[in-house]
């Protein structure tokens, strides 16, 4: 099986879109005989065509993006745009989208996913579904145990979409937990993340004291 | 009431939208209110880098130097934001969205339980009302209309205010005119 994985995040050296995604095509890679290419959109941002084209000539294809207020990066938008003269050409790929966000609950990428199912269709591509993951800010500072059991889900649906071609709905299911928090794991999570990721970022670059500042105020 | 516009019709569209646009403009003008029409096309926007910045390195303000910054400026100083846009693949243009994703200095990046689910707190006392305007494709349906109805209905909450109205270009500016004074 052939796999083209188009990452949008804007950040394509360090995205957490990517990183997750890592551990998707391992598992992919078990099953001998598949391959997978990955492109970088931000890379691609001057020449959308060639990237529709590769697009076109793909047998699965994983458009990969974190949510940006509530729905696909505008960076993204631009690639759904010259996907357009595609629609209902004939052998268009299986696609599927990888969606994750900061918000701790899976409920913030609903939305954007229903907008997805409707593009594939629009497209006339088979539909391969959204793997949608929340928590994902700051990967990279967030404890191992919590990130080896995401990355170890990511694994999983990757080995069983690289044996099957499909993405198995118990383990979507599994991945998106917590759809939403009850309030008080709002409480524990709400003050790890305010103080632990972005009050430490601010006071390491000397902008903690600004936090709350107002530039742009009329 | 102050109001602004950000017309996200991209280059190449066609000009319907546009010109309604400006009846709209004038229509609310007329109505002794303040309105000003930004266009996106003419303006210099780059994508969000989410390189965040803006919330950890200079609180509030992005660090790509181009246009986004009168847009956010323009946004936080009104009552009520026009977001105007010919649906391109079932939602609004990358010209848009880019622009509204460059909005992310305006909120703050803590967390808070916002009615049983988590959102950013408010880097500003008072946000706009958003709403959209919007000009059909031949094919769009009530579902597309359905599905971007809820992500504006989503964006709203997130940063921080309530939708407006969702309108297409079909509608009487009239109707949309009164739309407007419900709010």
């Amino acid at each position: 099986m052939q796999l083209t994985f188009i990452n949008g995040s804007p950040r394509p050296a360090k995205s957490n879109t990517g990183r997750l995604m890592e551990h998707f095509i391992r598992g992919f890679l078990e099953t001998a005989g598949n391959t997978c290419q990955t492109e970088f959109l931000a890379r691609h941002r001057k020449n959308l065509d060639a990237l529709a084209e590769n697009f076109a000539s793909s047998e699965n294809v994983i458009i990969g993006f974190p949510l940006y207020v509530d729905a696909m990066p505008g960076s993204v938008k631009e690639f759904i745009e010259a996907l357009e003269p595609l629609s209902g050409s004939k052998q268009l790929p299986a696609l599927g989208f990888v969606i994750q966000c900061g918000f701790p609950e899976t409920a913030h990428l609903r939305f954007v996913e229903r907008y997805c199912a409707k593009l594939t269709r629009r497209l006339g591509c088979r539909p391969l579904g959204c793997i949608l993951k929340g928590g994902c800010e700051g990967l990279d500072v967030q404890p191992d145990f919590l990130t080896a059991k995401y990355y170890l889900a990511f694994q999983a649906i990757g080995l069983h979409f690289g044996k099957t071609g499909i993405f198995d709905e118990t383990l979507l299911k599994k991945l998106a937990h917590p759809e939403n928090l009850k309030a008080e794991n709002m409480l524990q999570i709400i003050p790890f993340i305010n103080q632990g990721l972005w009050d430490a970022q601010m006071e390491k670059n000397g902008a903690l004291n600004k936090s709350f500042d107002r530039p742009l105020i009329p | 009431m102050n109001f602004l516009i950000l017309n996200g019709n991209p280059p190449g569209k066609g000009k319907k939208i546009d010109e309604y646009i400006e009846r709209l403009a004038g229509a609310i003008k007329n109505a002794r209110h303040d309105v000003e029409v930004l266009i996106l096309r003419d303006m210099k926007i780059n994508p969000c880098l989410g390189c965040f910045d803006c919330w950890v390195k200079t609180p509030g303000l992005c660090s790509i130097k181009d246009d986004a910054r009168e847009v956010a400026k323009n946004y936080i100083a009104s009552d009520h934001v026009i977001f105007c846009s010919p649906l391109i693949m079932g939602f609004v243009s990358s010209l848009l969205k880019n622009a509204m994703d460059r909005n992310l200095p305006l909120i703050h990046p803590h967390l808070e339980d916002l009615d049983g689910e988590i959102h950013h707190k408010k880097r500003y006392d008072k946000y706009p009302v958003i709403s959209f305007l919007l000009e059909k494709e031949s094919c769009t349906d009530d579902e597309d209309m359905a599905i971007a109805t809820e992500i504006f209905r989503r964006q709203a909450i997130n940063v921080r205010t309530t939708l407006g109205f969702v309108r297409l270009t079909q509608s009487p500016v009239e109707e949309v005119l009164r739309a407007i004074d419900v709010h």
